[in-house]
């Protein structure tokens, strides 16, 4: 584990968690869009 | 065909908004005095999931009592979403700010009021989600979970604003500035750092709110084909 206080450590906490957010947003609007065009 | 082009461009928009937010947010805003290391950075992206949970309970409050009102279906889809993502932003703010906890006070946990409030309200809205899995009938689920929304939001306010205020705390209240001055002033960097962020992570969760709300949409229509 990383020393907390170091800046890397803090900075892969918080780029995961956004990029984790809008990977699973892209993928998800992706996905309605293509229901929709079903529909 | 213009809000074609919007649900296009908004999402990349908002990657690129986020990505300039996060470099200046270590590179751009200098090291707030009085936080051990680079704990203060992390702020940039704590309160604003913290924000976001509120307004998403906002949200679902308003869905709720328009659903108790109207009995729409799609009232109760959009209380739901807006609830599941007060749900996860509340998990997020938990977990940057136990990192935080660990940088400055040594422990993931540390039993504070804001940490066990935080906790409690988890919990209170994790139950909406228990409730709406033990009704199987699809106007008497939302009815309840409806009107449990509403109790729920009631504990809300306490909880985030009020209890942590009452007890003494490790939090930080509003102490984030580069001087170290124990009052509410933030360096112009940082504010709009801050203030960046709070926008980028209040468009992701409109962005989140609509996709969920529109999958509901498509939902609903096609439950309601299968019926006819």
């Amino acid at each position: 584990m990383p020393i907390p206080e170091s800046l890397i450590w803090v900075a892969a906490v918080t780029t995961v968690i956004w990029l984790g957010l809008f990977v699973y947003c892209i993928a998800l609007d992706r996905r309605v869009r293509r229901l929709e065009e079903d529909q | 065909m213009t809000r074609n082009v919007l649900r296009v461009c908004f999402p990349w928009v908002l990657g690129v908004w986020m990505v300039a937010v996060i470099l200046a947010a270590f590179f751009y805003a200098p090291t707030a005095q009085g936080f051990k290391g680079e704990s203060s950075r992390i702020v940039f992206f704590h309160v604003p999931q913290a924000w976001v949970a509120v307004l998403a309970f906002c949200v679902n409050l308003v869905a709720s009592i328009r659903y108790l009102r109207g009995r729409d279906p799609l009232d109760d889809a959009r209380a739901t979403a807006a609830a599941r993502l007060g749900l996860v932003f509340s998990v997020l703010a938990t977990v940057t700010g136990s990192l935080f906890a660990r940088v400055m006070w040594g422990s993931f946990w540390n039993w504070d009021p804001r940490e066990v409030s935080i906790a409690i309200l988890l919990l209170v809205y994790a139950a909406y989600f228990a409730l709406r899995e033990m009704v199987a009938d699809e106007e008497r689920r939302g009815t309840l979970s409806a009107a449990y929304a509403v109790l729920a939001f009631v504990t809300m306010p306490f909880l985030i604003f009020v209890v942590p205020r009452i007890y003494w705390s490790l939090h930080p209240d509003t102490i984030i500035s580069a001087s170290g001055q124990l009052k509410f002033e933030m360096e112009s960097r940082m504010r709009q750092v801050f203030v960046g962020s709070l926008a980028g992570f209040t468009g992701l969760f409109v962005w989140l709110y609509t996709v969920e709300v529109r999958l509901a949409r498509v939902r609903i229509s096609r439950a309601r084909r299968e019926e006819v």
